[in-house]
């Protein structure tokens, strides 16, 4: 049975709420008023007296079945994330099925949407990713839990005090194996994906739908526009089967290609070519995020300065810096005083310094340096082929670092340029 | 982000390796001269270069003898004796067929 759309399709009263304002259901619940509605049922701000707590109370209309509302409860119990509004309890008041959920205070996406727009501003792309990357976080949980949530899209995502982005209505939930639940079309037309839109959804492939979904979202945030939004759920079909994709370089210019094409593939027509699953987006999207930092206009990059005064090392250790950085900005330098010069104009993130330079020791250039105050802003590695121990330890005195010349040489500063700039690896925690 | 072991990376290596093998022959040769003119210091200066970016870029050998040669060159406290240059002069022969060895790479 295809869930209705409105109340009119529901056959309800759309003029009357299930339940009034002031009723006490469950003996426990006080509504206080309509949070918002649906084809399927209603949700409502109450008061728990006896936890003396705010709630949401989501009721199901009579015509509906109750199994909507216990797979949505089940689902919800099931999952633990910031990201993912909690469920308190299920009950039952004059019949009706309903559930108590965290009352999430905040704005949803949509209205924000809504008021940038209004105002002629956009969202920054920084900003549109951090909020992809919330949703993807959310909905990875999800799907690890064997569910997809099916009705991805901004007015179904709260943006709550201190930064936490939640994603509600798990109303369309179902298992990612049901695939005769999947056949029945439901959710918001312009986000679903094409073969939602018919209900020809593979088995254990409608998470790749709330991938999709969730490409549309990013599209909107950085453009404004829902891409092939118009028309009848047929016509869109056939759009989004059919019809090029919008290209968000035709609308903004500042977009990092690789965010602007994470998310055309996201939005592909068929399914496999998409980001297959959350977890894999999610690590996608963090991948951009990283990166994005470093193409941003104005955003600095990642700074070495190398003083050696052998023009051998001065390139091996550029190649190996490159091997790490390839956005890396370098100067390379064969003196201690051109060295101190350039770090009184441009503190470095890195400075690899040769310990045996001609004008001056580079342990000399270290005093000099930490002298300067440059604070946690550069880190120094001296390269040397002979360190005394005592010099070693005086280095690090410093709070300078040692490593010598060799056959590990650049493993090793390899290790260290990348631990100065962190990628995301598969096995990291979320 | 590429890491040691990025096909790329290896290849642009074994090209900086290879250039740096074709220069072994003359950075030899001038430390030969240097030692000829009884440049002691700047003797040791450039056997203390070779040293280090003999072993960065995997010549081992070359880089050992290098060492050995700096040490002598330190402890003799910049004026070898006999012995001491006798000593330096096999340590320069070593270098040398190592540097020819490593020459014919660029080829």
């Amino acid at each position: 049975m295809k869930p209705p759309n409105t109340k009119l399709e529901a056959g309800i009263d759309p003029d009357r709420p299930v339940f009034a304002q002031g009723e006490l259901v469950d003996g426990a619940y006080e509504i206080r008023g309509v949070l918002g509605e649906g084809g399927m049922g209603e949700v409502y701000d109450a008061y728990d007296r006896v936890l003396n707590r705010r709630v949401a109370l989501k009721v199901t209309r009579p015509n509906i079945a109750a199994d909507y509302l216990l797979l949505e409860g089940r689902a919800l119990a099931a999952i633990h994330h910031p990201g993912i509004v909690t469920v308190h309890s299920m009950g039952k008041h004059r019949g009706l099925g309903f559930l108590v959920l965290e009352r999430v205070q905040g704005l949803s996406l949509d209205r924000m949407i809504d008021d940038r727009r209004a105002r002629g501003e956009q969202f920054g792309v920084r900003e549109a990713l951090d909020l992809l990357i919330a949703i993807a976080d959310a909905l990875s949980v999800v799907h690890k839990a064997g569910l997809a949530h099916r009705d991805v899209k901004p007015g179904n995502v709260m943006l709550a005090p201190g930064g936490r982005v939640v994603l509600m209505d798990f109303g369309l939930v179902l298992p990612n194996a049901d695939r005769a639940g999947h056949r029945r079309v439901a959710g918001s037309v312009q986000y679903m994906a094409p073969e939602a839109l018919t209900g020809d959804v593979e088995a254990g492939a409608a998470d790749l739908g709330d991938v999709y979904a969730l490409g549309v979202v990013g599209f909107e945030l950085l453009t404004g526009i829902i891409p092939f939004a118009d028309g009848e759920p047929a016509d869109v079909y056939r759009t989004k089967r059919k019809m090029p994709q919008p290209a968000i370089s035709d609308y903004r210019s500042d977009v990092p290609e690789s965010l602007a094409n994470l998310i055309a593939q996201m939005m592909a027509p068929e399914a496999e070519d998409r980001p297959q699953g959350a977890e894999t987006l999610l690590w996608q999207l963090r991948g951009v995020r990283t990166r994005s930092v470093s193409l941003q206009p104005g955003a600095p990059a990642f700074q070495v300065l190398v003083v050696d005064d052998d023009p051998d090392m001065r390139d091996a250790l550029a190649l190996y810096v490159r091997a790490a950085a390839p956005d890396a900005e370098l100067e390379l330098l064969g003196t201690g005083a051109e060295g101190v010069q350039s770090v009184r104009r441009r503190v470095p993130d890195l400075l690899l310094l040769d310990l045996d330079l001609p004008d001056m020791n580079g342990i000399e250039v270290c005093m000099i340096l930490r002298g300067m105050d440059l604070g946690d802003g550069c880190m120094i590695v001296s390269i040397t082929g002979r360190a005394t121990r005592a010099d070693v330890e005086l280095l690090e005195q410093l709070g300078v670092r040692t490593l010598e010349k060799g056959p590990h040489l650049m493993e090793e500063l390899v290790g260290i340029v990348q631990r100065m700039r962190p990628q995301p690896s598969p096995n990291s925690p979320h | 982000m590429a890491d040691a072991a990025d096909p790329t990376i290896q290849a642009m290596l074994a090209a900086a390796r290879a250039e740096f093998g074709a220069r072994l022959p003359s950075k030899v040769a001038e430390i030969d001269a240097l030692v000829e003119r009884a440049a002691w210091d700047d003797a040791r200066r450039a056997v203390h270069k070779l040293r280090g970016s003999a072993a960065t870029y995997g010549f081992a050998a070359l880089g050992a003898a290098a060492a050995t040669a700096e040490d002598l060159l330190i402890q003799s406290g910049g004026a070898p004796d006999e012995a001491a240059r006798a000593r330096l002069a096999d340590l320069l022969r070593v270098a040398r067929a190592e540097a020819e060895r490593a020459a014919p790479e660029k080829r």
